[in-house]
C-alpha cells in the first residue's frame, strides 16, 4: 500500500504543559507593570540608581524608591535575547536556552553535605566541589554544573574565585557561579579569559553565567546590582532568580505571588538591559511557598512546581530563556 | 513539560540545605526519565507499524522484528534502578537505590576523566586567586 505525505500536518514534538492562558499571563504581566510603576522597588546602590535614572525611571533618592514607567519595562524585555549560550571548556558540551529546549543542572549552594564514603552530614568544603564537578561531567543527563556546596576551608571573601577554580579544572560542562559583588565578577571574568585564550574569544564564548537573587519582596541588594552590572557590561549570562515564599515574603495566593515574582525579575532585567542593550540575560525562580505550619520553605511542593512551570511559562511568552528550580 | 530551559535541584536534600552525591545519581536517571517522556510519542508511518501488526496478527510477537532491533534502543533503560523481580535482587544482594546511588556516585569521582585543563592556564588562573587573597588580606 502506498501512504503518500500529508500536506502541513500538525504534529506535537512532544508533551507540554501550560498552567495559564493567555489572559491569564496578562493579567500577571499587568500586575507586575503596574506594582513597578506605582509602588516601585527599593535599590540599595547609588551606581544602579543612577542607571534606572538615566534610562527614564523615577528615582527618589531619600527612600532609594525606583517606579519604572511600563515602556521602559516593555523595551527591556524586548531588548533582551531570545536566547543563551552557555558555554563549557568543552565546546562539544555548550548548551542553548531557547524555546522550550529542556536542561538539568545540579542543586547549588548547599550549606551541607552528606560524605559519600562515611555517610556523615557535614559542612562542605574544596575537595567536595571538586567531586561535585567532576560526578557532574560523568553523568550523562546533567547538562550543566552549578556551584553545588559552599566550602567552609576557603576564605569567605574569596570564595567564589576557589570554587569556581575547583569546578572549572573538573568539568568541561558549562559552569554557573554565584558572585557577590563587582569585585568577583571582574577576577572571575579575568581567570575566564586566561582559558579562552583572548578577550575577543571570551566576548564570543562566555565561559562563565551568573546568577544574582533579588530580596522578597521587591528588592534590589546591592551585591545584585553589581553583578547583574558587570555581567551585563561583559555580556556574560546573568540569572535573575527570585525566591519569594507565598504567605511570608509575598501574597498567600500563587497568582499573587507570581505577581510580586515577576516584578522583581522585571526589575533586575530592566537594569541589565539599561546597563547594556541587548545583554543576555535569563529569567529565573526559586519562588515556592513558606509552610505556615513549620515557618518553613518547602523547596520539594506542589506549590513549588507550579511556581516553575508558571514562570517557564511567562519566560516563554517574554521570549526570555528561563532557569528554574525542579527535580 | 512547561518548557523550563535549564532545570535545577538535581542532588539536594532536606530542602536545600544538603548537597548528596547518590541523590545526584539518581536524579540523573530521573532527568532521563522526564526528558524521555518531553520527547513525547513520534506519529508517522514507521512508528504506527501497521504493516508489521497484521503480519504479526494475533498470535505471534514482536520481538524478532527488523523493527524492535532498529528501535529498541530509543526505550527508555535505567542504570540504578532495579527492574528486576524480587528473586532475581536478592540473588544481586539486595542492594537499596541509595546504596547503588553511591557507590555509582563513588566510582563515577574516582575513574572518570574530564577534559583535561592545560597546565599553563590552570598555573595563570591559580596566581589570580593569590593576587586577590592577598589583596583582601586572607592569603
Amino acid at each position: 500500500m502506498k501512504r503518500n505525505l500529508q500536506a502541513g500536518r500538525p504534529t506535537s514534538g512532544g508533551l507540554s504543559l501550560n498552567v495559564f492562558t493567555d489572559a491569564e499571563i496578562d493579567d500577571i504581566h499587568l500586575g507586575s507593570l503596574e506594582i513597578l510603576e506605582r509602588t516601585g522597588i527599593w535599590v540599595e546602590a547609588d551606581d544602579a540608581l543612577d542607571i534606572f535614572a538615566d534610562g527614564g525611571c523615577i528615582v527618589d533618592r531619600e527612600t532609594r524608591m525606583v517606579r519604572i514607567p511600563p515602556y521602559v519595562v516593555e523595551d527591556a524585555i524586548r531588548s533582551s535575547p531570545p536566547k543563551s549560550f552557555l558555554c563549557g571548556r568543552d565546546p562539544d558540551m555548550d548548551i542553548v536556552l531557547e524555546a522550550g529546549r529542556v536542561y538539568v543542572s545540579n542543586f547549588d549552594e548547599g550549606i551541607m553535605i552528606v560524605d559519600s564514603r562515611s555517610g556523615e552530614y557535614r559542612h562542605p568544603v574544596l575537595q567536595d566541589v571538586r567531586e561535585a564537578a567532576r560526578l557532574v561531567d560523568g553523568l550523562s543527563d546533567i547538562d550543566a554544573y552549578e556551584s553545588a556546596v559552599h566550602p567552609t576551608d576557603v576564605p569567605e571573601v574569596t570564595a567564589s574565585l576557589h570554587k569556581w577554580e575547583a569546578a572549572i579544572a573538573n568539568t568541561g560542562k558549562p559552569v554557573g557561579t554565584e558572585a557577590t559583588s563587582a569585585y568577583d565578577v571582574k577576577k572571575l571574568i579575568e581567570m575566564a579569559t586566561v582559558i579562552s585564550g583572548s578577550d575577543d574569544e571570551f566576548r564570543r564564548r562566555p565561559l562563565i553565567g551568573f546568577g544574582v537573587c533579588p530580596v522578597s519582596p521587591l528588592k534590589l541588594p546591592r551585591d545584585a546590582t553589581e553583578v547583574i552590572i558587570e555581567s551585563s557590561r561583559a555580556w556574560c549570562p546573568d540569572t535573575i532568580l527570585s525566591m519569594a515564599m507565598a504567605g511570608g515574603s509575598s501574597p498567600v495566593t500563587l497568582a499573587g505571588t507570581l505577581v510580586v515574582h515577576n516584578a522583581e525579575v522585571l526589575s533586575g532585567i530592566t537594569l541589565a538591559q539599561l546597563t547594556e542593550r541587548g545583554c543576555p540575560v535569563i529569567y529565573g525562580s526559586s519562588t515556592t511557598a513558606m509552610d505556615l505550619r513549620l515557618a518553613a520553605a518547602c523547596v520539594g511542593s506542589p506549590e513549588l512546581a507550579l511556581f516553575s512551570a508558571a514562570c517557564a511559562q511567562i519566560a516563554r511568552r517574554y521570549l526570555i530563556p528561563s532557569f528554574v528550580a525542579g527535580l | 513539560m512547561a518548557g523550563a530551559n535549564q532545570i535545577y535541584g538535581a542532588g539536594m536534600i532536606e530542602s536545600g540545605v544538603t548537597f548528596d552525591f547518590g541523590q545526584l545519581v539518581m536524579d540523573n536517571e530521573f532527568a532521563r526519565m522526564i526528558k524521555h517522556v518531553v520527547g513525547g510519542i513520534a506519529v508517522n508511518e514507521e512508528t504506527l507499524a501497521l504493516e508489521d501488526i497484521a503480519k504479526v496478527g494475533a498470535f505471534g510477537d514482536f520481538l524478532s522484528l527488523d523493527a524492535t532491533l532498529k528501535h529498541m534502543r530509543e526505550l527508555s533503560q535505567p542504570t540504578v534502578l532495579d527492574r528486576r523481580v524480587r528473586e532475581d535482587w536478592e540473588s544481586l544482594g539486595s542492594t537499596d537505590l541509595a546504596q547503588r546511588s553511591r557507590a555509582r556516585a563513588l566510582e563515577i569521582i574516582e575513574t572518570h576523566q574530564p577534559v583535561p585543563l592545560d597546565a599553563d592556564v590552570a598555573k595563570q588562573i591559580r596566581g589570580i586567586i593569590e593576587a586577590a587573597d592577598k589583596e583582601k588580606g586572607v592569603a
